[in-house]
């Protein structure tokens, strides 16, 4: 879906982004990550050409970026960032409108689009359609930020480090959202962070980026455990490299069968995590656990031997 | 919410206490038999008599009393008390009139003394601090003294007729209303040229940086020119232009008169103007117009929706601040003949006539405190979101 290749930006003598290659699929969440000033901003502007590559090419559906006309180019993505962006001077409903109106919608159209939007955000229309940004949280600010993001169902999605100045527990129940909508809508995303873990809860494809290259790319658990070189390593967790793997493994892949001993106390959902429930055990001085479904019924159980990955369960 | 509020009010306090003090304390009017000889100046009692002291003295000890616990209501007491009492500022003024003046005695003259200018300043200053305290927009703040001024002007046509100022505006009425007219041209025509320069220059500036640089260097330069120096200077190039180019002579232009007040005015006028308008526009939030362009707008249309909307409170704070200035400055073109208010000033400054000098100073006080408010309400009603 988004192609660069061999992509180079210059700024005079200095080299923002240098020689980079990176495919991102369709419905793909790509995140790029890395310390401030290693070129992912610069990276993901290039893609709606807010700023122009030096050299390389980048291509959408395997058209270059350069054939289309810049205006309809970002037209066809969403973008949100980290300030929102809202205009001040307009109302939720009015900001969240923008696009489909540049797009010259029928007005009818957009209200009904605008409506859709802001029920999938969780943002009630009496209540938030004529306020304005100022009157606004800032997980509302940011909701309404990738709700005129999505407002012309564009394919993709770039989003500028939206949840950095939000505090963590707004962050992680967007961050959830994100997950759930990205499920549903299998937009293909490409989200810049400097936050590892969120980078590692939201990402398919994880791009670990340095001084403008590429250190290592691919999927979230793969560059956990084999990461490339020390940046890598330490940028990923260091010694918390083991909490953050468990952190992305859910009970079920680790539990075992309903076996003959009596049922442990402590339950645990099969799709929570390893680390959650690592947590719990450690919490309740409790070696085992019970596995539960949805609807509460014991699935199967998990040892500490297991959770920890030993093979065997004697 | 007792403790969201202090204890006194400072300002009520000592406002309203000095009130009392300089209404009990200063001359309230003084009457001349005519114009030329010096009048004689009349204590409070003398003008209004012991019932008139205590009674108008009263809401002045009131206002005190309420600046001890100011309670949003105790607040809007005072405010309704200052109103009233610029409403009986101009019913004083006609009760001494009443008193002291012979009304057989043609010519006889009442001129208003320094207490009540004083109470009248201070009253003012009371309303502002109102003002603020109650958050009342500036609109309506302007609108309180619609019910004062229409008792002025209703004392002036029934009881006022022997008031100084009056005698002189009735003696210049058509000069008066011209004065006015050509202060307000003046103002008017300086202010509408230079916001359009203004503009244009700040776009200008906002593309090229070298034009920054020299523009703001040369607008900067103008403003530190004393305005008479600034007349003079271009009395002579001006001069020599309406004696060579026919055209410009015959729409009026020479080295004094409306030309060069136009040109001096425009010129002071233009900084206020080209530094607000370039701040607004540079001063919006680039996480706005990232997010603009990000979205897909064109340059035009980040800059028609988004940027210029967003500036346009500060520009038009640019326009307040140039037509007050203006409306000074154009006092002092009356000096090269440009007419206005200023000459009454300077006319009267010559004969010694403080009457005179009022006659010219009041009603610029007055245009440009008008001017302000005008432009600050509107200014307010653009700001995002409206009214905060």
């Amino acid at each position: 879906m988004i192609d660069l290749i061999h992509v180079t930006k210059r700024f005079g003598a200095a080299t923002a982004v240098d020689d980079i290659s990176l495919s991102v699929a369709r419905g793909e969440l790509c995140v790029l990550v890395g310390t401030s000033g290693c070129g992912k901003s610069t990276t993901l502007r290039m893609i709606n050409r807010l700023i122009e590559h030096s050299e390389g090419e980048i291509h959408i559906d395997g058209q270059q970026i350069r054939d289309f006309r810049e205006e309809s180019l970002r037209r066809r993505m969403g973008y949100a960032i980290q300030s929102t962006g809202l205009f001040p001077h307009w109302t939720v409903a009015r900001n969240i409108g923008l696009v489909p109106r540049l797009l010259k919608w029928p007005a009818a159209k957009v209200r009904a689009r605008v409506e859709e939007l802001m029920a999938l955000l969780g943002l009630s229309m009496e209540e938030f359609a004529d306020k304005y940004p100022h009157q606004l949280s800032g997980g509302q600010a940011q909701r309404v930020g990738v709700a005129r993001a999505l407002a012309a169902d564009p394919e993709i999605l770039l989003m500028d480090e939206p949840f950095g100045a939000l505090d963590p527990l707004t962050r992680e129940s967007l961050q959830e959202e994100l997950r759930e909508l990205q499920s549903r809508l299998q937009k293909t995303i490409v989200f810049v962070t400097h936050d590892m873990d969120e980078a590692l809860r939201l990402a398919d494809h994880l791009v670990v980026m340095h001084q403008g290259r590429i250190k290592q790319q691919g999927r979230p658990l793969e560059l956990l455990r084999e990461p490339t070189d020390a940046f890598v390593e330490s940028l990923l967790g260091g010694e918390d490299r083991g909490l953050k793997e468990a952190a992305l493994l859910p009970v079920s892949q680790r539990m075992l069968p309903l076996g003959p001993r009596l049922l442990a106390r402590e339950r645990i959902g099969q799709q929570a995590s390893l680390r959650e429930a690592l947590s719990l055990m450690l919490w309740r001085h409790a070696e085992r656990l019970t596995v539960v479904d949805d609807d509460d019924l014991p699935v199967g159980e998990l040892s500490l031997r297991r959770l920890v990955g030993v093979r065997s369960d004697d | 919410m007792p403790s969201e509020h202090p204890r006194h009010n400072v300002v009520l306090l000592s406002l309203s206490l000095v009130g009392l003090l300089v209404w009990l304390a200063l001359d309230t009017v003084s009457v001349a038999p005519n114009r030329i000889v010096p009048g004689t100046s009349h204590g409070l009692a003398e003008s209004l008599g012991w019932g008139g002291v205590l009674v108008s003295a009263l809401p002045l000890l009131a206002l005190a009393a309420l600046a001890r616990r100011p309670t949003p209501k105790a607040l809007r007491i005072a405010l309704g008390l200052v109103v009233v009492q610029l409403a009986a500022l101009p019913l004083w003024l006609s009760l001494a009139a009443h008193r002291l003046v012979d009304p057989g005695a043609v010519g006889a003259r009442l001129g208003i003394g320094a207490g009540v200018w004083l109470l009248l300043f201070l009253l003012l200053m009371l309303l502002v601090e109102l003002r603020s305290r109650l958050a009342i927009s500036r609109l309506a703040g302007v609108a309180l003294l619609v019910v004062p001024l229409a008792v002025f002007g209703l004392c002036l046509t029934q009881w006022l007729a022997p008031l100084a100022l009056w005698q002189e505006v009735q003696g210049r009425r058509d000069q008066f209303q011209g004065a006015i007219l050509e202060h307000l041209a003046l103002v008017g025509v300086a202010v509408g040229v230079s916001l359009v320069l203004g503009v244009a220059a700040a776009l200008a500036m906002r593309r090229w940086q070298a034009a920054q640089r020299i523009g703001f260097g040369v607008l900067n330069f103008l403003q530190t020119i004393p305005s008479i120096a600034l007349f003079g200077l271009l009395l002579a190039p001006l001069a020599w232009l309406s004696a060579h180019v026919e055209w410009l002579a015959a729409l009026g232009v020479s080295g004094i008169g409306w030309a060069p007040a136009l040109l001096a005015l425009v010129g002071y006028s233009l900084l206020p103007m080209v530094r607000n308008t370039f701040v607004a526009l540079e001063a919006v939030d680039p996480g706005v117009i990232d997010a603009a362009r990000g979205m897909g707008m064109s340059r035009g249309q980040v800059f028609r929706q988004v940027r210029l909307p967003l500036a346009l409170p500060v520009i038009l704070e640019g326009v307040r601040i140039t037509t007050v200035q203006a409306i000074g400055l154009t006092a002092v073109a009356a000096l090269i003949g440009a007419g206005g208010l200023g000459t009454f000033i300077f006319q009267g400054l010559g004969q010694a006539a403080m009457d005179l000098v009022l006659l010219g100073a009041l009603p610029i006080l007055v245009l440009a405190l008008v001017a302000d408010a005008l432009l600050g309400a509107l200014s307010d009603t653009l700001r995002p979101g409206g009214a905060e």
